[in-house]
Formats: structure tokens, sequence, C-alpha cells
């Protein structure tokens, strides 16, 4: 695979005012778009009583960052902890959706079994069902089984966001390599199996890191399966951070900061593998 | 080194029949060539003796051993791919060590290394075993793929179509160097290609396929001198067999062809018997006709038309003339002929090939009086 080079914009000849017009769409739609991040920001670092003033000017301070992560004060929720939580699920649930996920895909992209292609959409559909459908089933089974509120239990309810999109962009990367590889390794000795771990696998390792880190995102943000089927011990940041607005007082500081904490992973996860993640989601969505 | 049997081998891919019921046997060491057009069957043929594709019916026996349903691992046969099928992330050391590293072939380390530069000495490629796939040419990437093929023992080797990308001087050095290969090795080989001048150079027998049906198999002197039939006729030579369809009636001493447009008349003295009437069609390849000048010779059929378009191949020209409704392509080295001349064109009676007009076969004489060409 050779890498291309892609003309950038600005070497396109005649498309001066184009460009400016482009240039000023985006920078519209980016004020739009980040304009919560940017309240959200604002407001993280208001002290308490300046909350809800009306007037723009106020006294920076980082005690809410501080309060949140229990350097300062107790703000009586154990937010480090559903931060933790969150790490250990979603990387448990990545993990989990790869060792299933990459041979479901090779299988899909290369055998054509009876069912595989309901089985497939089945897969799919997954994604595209609402979670708050199967959500009160799925309380009252977690809390039979014993699942409720528990890592394991969790990290399983996740294979419902992750498994669907490793398989699915995963399938149209091995499509893309010629079979003929593989059968070469048939011939010079290897089975199936260790044609797929030794030739294959490795072939498609930028679209195991591509879907990996996107479904770690998907993961950490998913807000109602912890919402619904956690308590205390097992709740992640996306649930944790909403506590910070019971109780008395609405802490929207504390929720802000809380929140943006809470951003930090994927936006480190996203911007260190960009180029990656262009290409894997593209990948998933021209073929498949 | 193994022989290798097909029996009835059929592949079907859902209702398009791939490979129709195939019958195959190759000696020991044999080097045998499958030529074809592209879609005729051959990599499916490949692929169901390296056990890649499961046959519909038949039997695959390798070194008389009933292989059939056996996973490819077990088949102790290598193969060239014709896209090559180098393992991109691998360096050409690698590629070509792969096969050993297997459980199949479990050699160790440095026997390993010897054996690779060895093959790699043999190839002209010593100095590219540290590159990766993508830093070599098509020439160096054949010759990786033929390495990763030759390095280890196998009882069968099959090479699908491993010229077919490489330029035609390229494709010269590497036909001969494959001989001598295979002939140092000394294992039965199944060659796959489209390409006639190939077959004709390689093969110790070729066997030519079209649509999934085998045609006929024979030494590259039968395929060429007594193409079964007019498939064959056409598959090997360019330009191809001058094919004129007609009827064999009573003429001026005995049996003669005519065309339809009854513009060719030939004796058919000393051909096959064929009943008054019966549809035939009349081959002559073009190297076997001339421009005629002076006297009719004995033995040779004339006929006469005017020149249509003059092509020139290198040291010949490739004269097309028009007899009647028919365009006959000649190979001549006769430089005088321009498009509108009347000339004539001669060829020896013993090179004609008589084919039926309805199944296509060629006639053969009565047993006894044959191989006379």
């Amino acid at each position: 695979m050779e890498s291309t080079k892609a003309p950038t914009s600005n070497e396109r000849p005649g498309g001066g005012l184009r460009e400016v017009a482009i240039n000023l769409l985006t920078i519209l739609y980016f004020a739009f778009a980040l304009f919560p991040v940017f309240w959200m920001i604002i407001v993280s670092l208001k002290p308490s009583n300046e909350l809800f003033s009306t007037y723009f000017f106020f006294h920076p301070t980082f005690d809410s960052y501080r309060t949140v992560l229990g350097l300062a004060g107790d703000s009586g929720v154990p937010f480090v902890r559903f931060f933790m939580n969150s790490l250990v699920i979603s990387i448990g649930a990545v993990l989990l959706s790869l060792i299933i996920g990459i041979p479901a895909a090779y299988a899909f992209a290369r055998f054509h079994f009876r069912g595989s292609k309901d089985l497939l959409f089945t897969i799919l559909s997954f994604r595209f069902a609402p979670e708050l459908m199967v959500i009160i089933p799925l309380y009252v089974i977690y809390q039979k089984l014993g699942l409720f509120d528990t890592y394991i239990g969790m990290i399983w309810v996740m294979q419902l966001v992750t498994i669907p999109m490793i398989v699915w962009i995963l399938r149209s990367y091995f499509q893309d390599l010629t079979p003929e590889l593989e059968q070469s390794a048939l011939l010079d000795g290897y089975t199936r199996i260790q044609a797929f771990m030794r030739v294959a696998a490795p072939l498609v390792r930028p679209g195991i890191a591509a879907v990996a880190l996107l479904s770690f995102i998907f993961a950490w943000n998913n807000f109602v399966f912890p919402l619904i089927l956690t308590s205390s011990n097992a709740q992640t940041v996306t649930v944790g951070s909403l506590t910070f607005l019971g109780g008395n007082r609405p802490n929207y500081n504390l929720t802000a900061a809380a929140a943006l904490v809470a951003a930090v992973p994927p936006l480190i996860l996203a911007l260190s593998i960009q180029r990656y993640l262009v290409r894997g989601l593209s990948f998933g969505a021209v073929k498949g | 080194m193994a022989t290798l049997k097909l029996e009835g081998l059929r592949k079907e891919y859902g209702r398009t029949v791939a490979l129709e019921g195939t019958d195959l046997s190759l000696g020991d060491g044999e080097f045998f060539v499958l030529l074809g057009p592209s879609g005729a069957g051959k990599t499916t043929t490949l692929k169901c003796i390296a056990g890649l594709e499961e046959p519909t019916a038949g039997r695959v026996e390798i070194g008389g051993r009933d292989m059939t349903g056996v996973e490819p691992y077990h088949r102790n046969v290598a193969m060239a791919f014709e896209n090559y099928a180098l393992y991109p992330q691998k360096s050409v050391f690698d590629n070509m060590s792969f096969p050993l590293k297997s459980k199949r072939y479990a050699v160790s380390g440095e026997e390993a290394r010897k054996r690779v530069e060895r093959v790699a000495e043999t190839l002209n490629i010593p100095h590219l075993l540290q590159r990766l796939p993508r830093e070599l040419s098509g020439g160096q990437k054949q010759r990786v793929a033929l390495g990763r093929v030759l390095v280890r023992p196998a009882d069968i080797l099959l090479l699908d179509e491993p010229l077919s990308h490489l330029d035609a001087k390229l494709q010269m050095e590497m036909r001969a160097e494959l001989r001598s290969l295979g002939d140092m090795q000394g294992t039965t080989s199944f060659y796959v290609s489209h390409d006639y001048r190939e077959a004709l150079a390689l093969g110790d027998r070729i066997g030519v396929l079209h649509k999934g049906k085998l045609h006929q198999v024979g030494t590259p002197e039968k395929i060429w001198h007594r193409p079964a039939d007019t498939f064959v006729a056409r598959a090997l030579g360019q330009p191809e067999m001058n094919l004129i369809p007609g009827a064999a009636v009573s003429g001026a001493g005995g049996r003669v062809f005519r065309s339809r447009d009854g513009e060719i008349e030939v004796p058919l003295q000393g051909n096959p018997e064929v009943s008054e009437g019966t549809e035939v069609e009349l081959g002559i390849r073009p190297l076997d006709l001339d421009l005629a000048d002076g006297e009719p010779r004995p033995d040779t059929v004339e006929m006469s038309g005017s020149v249509y378009v003059v092509e020139r191949l290198g040291r010949e020209l490739e004269v097309t003339v028009t007899v009647g409704e028919h365009r006959i392509a000649a190979i001549t080295n006769d430089a005088g002929a321009r498009p509108g001349d009347r000339v004539r064109l001669r060829f020896p009676a013993s090179k004609l090939h008589l084919f039926d007009g309805e199944s296509c076969r060629r006639l053969e004489q009565e047993a006894g009086v044959m191989d006379r060409g």
C-alpha cells in the first residue's frame, strides 16, 4: 500500500473566492458547533457565587476542577472512581469486542455460510435499534443474574455498542485483501487459522487501530446503559457527572468541569488517530 | 515429485459450470501446460488441484493417493499465483522462507537461510532479499513468487500465468529460464497460460481448455499439426488459422472441397473419406500459405484473389487476400504485394486441415493411413 498525497485545497487554481466562502462557512459552523463547549468552559471556570450573574465578566478560578477531582473540599461525588470505572469498562469492552469481532469480521468477509447475511444484518441492527427499546428487559435480567452494577455486566452490555462497529468496518477491510494471500499461506503449509493470524490479521492492523479507538469513544460516551444498569459501584463518568446536579444546589460549574474532564480521553484519542479515523469510517461507509 | 490424475473433475458456481467433467493424467516430472482464453476455467482447475476450491464432482489424485477433500496444507502442492500474492508486510527473505517456517515443512533457521539463498541465487535475486514487495518491479516480484514456490519440496508445482504481467522481452527470458528451472527440479508442473507461444515453448504436453471443456490434450507437435477441432485450431497461431466453410462435393478427379460461395475448390485426394454433400470447414494456417509465382507445382493447391491489406510483422509480412467472400491471411517474405494486386496463394496439399461443419471436430483419416504431417 502506498501513501497517496491528497491534493490540498489551496492547490486548486482559480478558486480564490470559493475558498474564502468555504472557509467562512466552516468558521460559522464551528462557532455554532463549539459554542456549547465554549459555554461549558466558561461555566466551569466561574466561582459558585457568580454562576448566575448576567454580565460576562467574572473571576476565573480552577476551584471546580479541584473539587471535582477531589483535590480540595468534598463534593460528595466519587468522580475519580467514575472516571476509572469508565476506563475499565470501555477498555474491557473494546478488548472483548476485538477478540470476538476480528475473527467474526474475517469469517463474514471470506465465507458465505447459511444465514450469514441475516446474521450480519442482525449484528448491524444492534446499532440502529434504540437502546431504550431493550433497556427494561435487560434491567430485569441483570437484576436476576446478579450482573446489575458490575463491571462484567457493563462490559457485556457494551458489546451491543462496540461489536457491530468492529465487525462491519473490519469486514470491509478484510474484503479489500485479496484472498490469494491466505490461499498462498494455506499452500505454504499453514492451516486456515494460522493463515488468518499470520497473514490476514496483521495486514488490517490500521483498520483494527481505527475501529478499536472509534468503538472506545462510543463505549465511553454511552449514557443509557450505565444510567439504568448501574448504581454506585460500576457507574461511569457520563452518568456520574450528572450527580453534581443532585442535592440542594445545582452545581453547574462542577458538572461542566466534570464533563470537560470526562471528554479528555476521547479527545486525546481522536486527535492522535485522526487520519486512521477518517479512513476507517469512509471504508465502512463506501463498502459493505 | 508425483503423478497427478483428475477424474471427472467438475466445478459449478451456482448455475454456471466453470469446469465440465475433466479427465487428465500427468506423469511424474511432466511439464504440462493448460492453454485457454480468460474465463476458460484454468484457474478453477488449479484451485481444485490445490484444494482451494472444492470440486462439485470428481476426484483429484496426487501420487496415487485420493486427495479430494483433503486440506490444502496436507497436499504438498506449491502454487505461484497470477497476482504473485506476496505478503506485503514481509521482506523478500521472509516471503521465501515463510513456507519453510510452517509446521508442515519445519525447516530450522540456518538451514532455511541456506535454502532461500540458494534459490535466490538461481533466480538472480540475492540482492533483493531485504526489500519489501512494494519496492520490487513486476519482473522481480515474479521471481520472488517463483522463489517461494521452489524453496520447498513439493509434489506438484502449480503455476498460474506467472509470466502474463511481464513485458515481452522479460517474458522471453523467463520462459527460457523457467524451463531450465523445471528440468533442474524435475517436479511435476502444471502451468496455466493464455499464450500459445508460451504453451508451445514450455509444455511436454498441452491441454486446450475452452468454456470449462478440455478440447484436446497432446504434445505441442500434435496440438499444432493435428488440432482436434476448430477451437483448438484457432487457439494456436497468430494470425489465426484460416477456416473456410463449405462442403465436400464430387469434382474432377474425385472428392473436392468447395467453399459456400463456390470460389474456392480444393481437391481432397489422400484426405479423409467424406461422403458427398457433407458440410465441412477447411483450415489452412497462414504460415503454410505463400504467394505463388510461375507454374503450379505438384502437390500444391492454389487459389487466386486480390490483396486486401499488407501488414509488416518484422521480417515477414502478413498479407490478407480476398478470395470470393473470404479473407485469407498468409505469412510471406514476398515484399512485392500491394493492396489491390491480383495474386495467387499456394499451399502444400498435405497441410490442409478438415473439420466437420456441424461438430467442428477434425475429420481424421482411417487408421493406418495417418501421420503424414
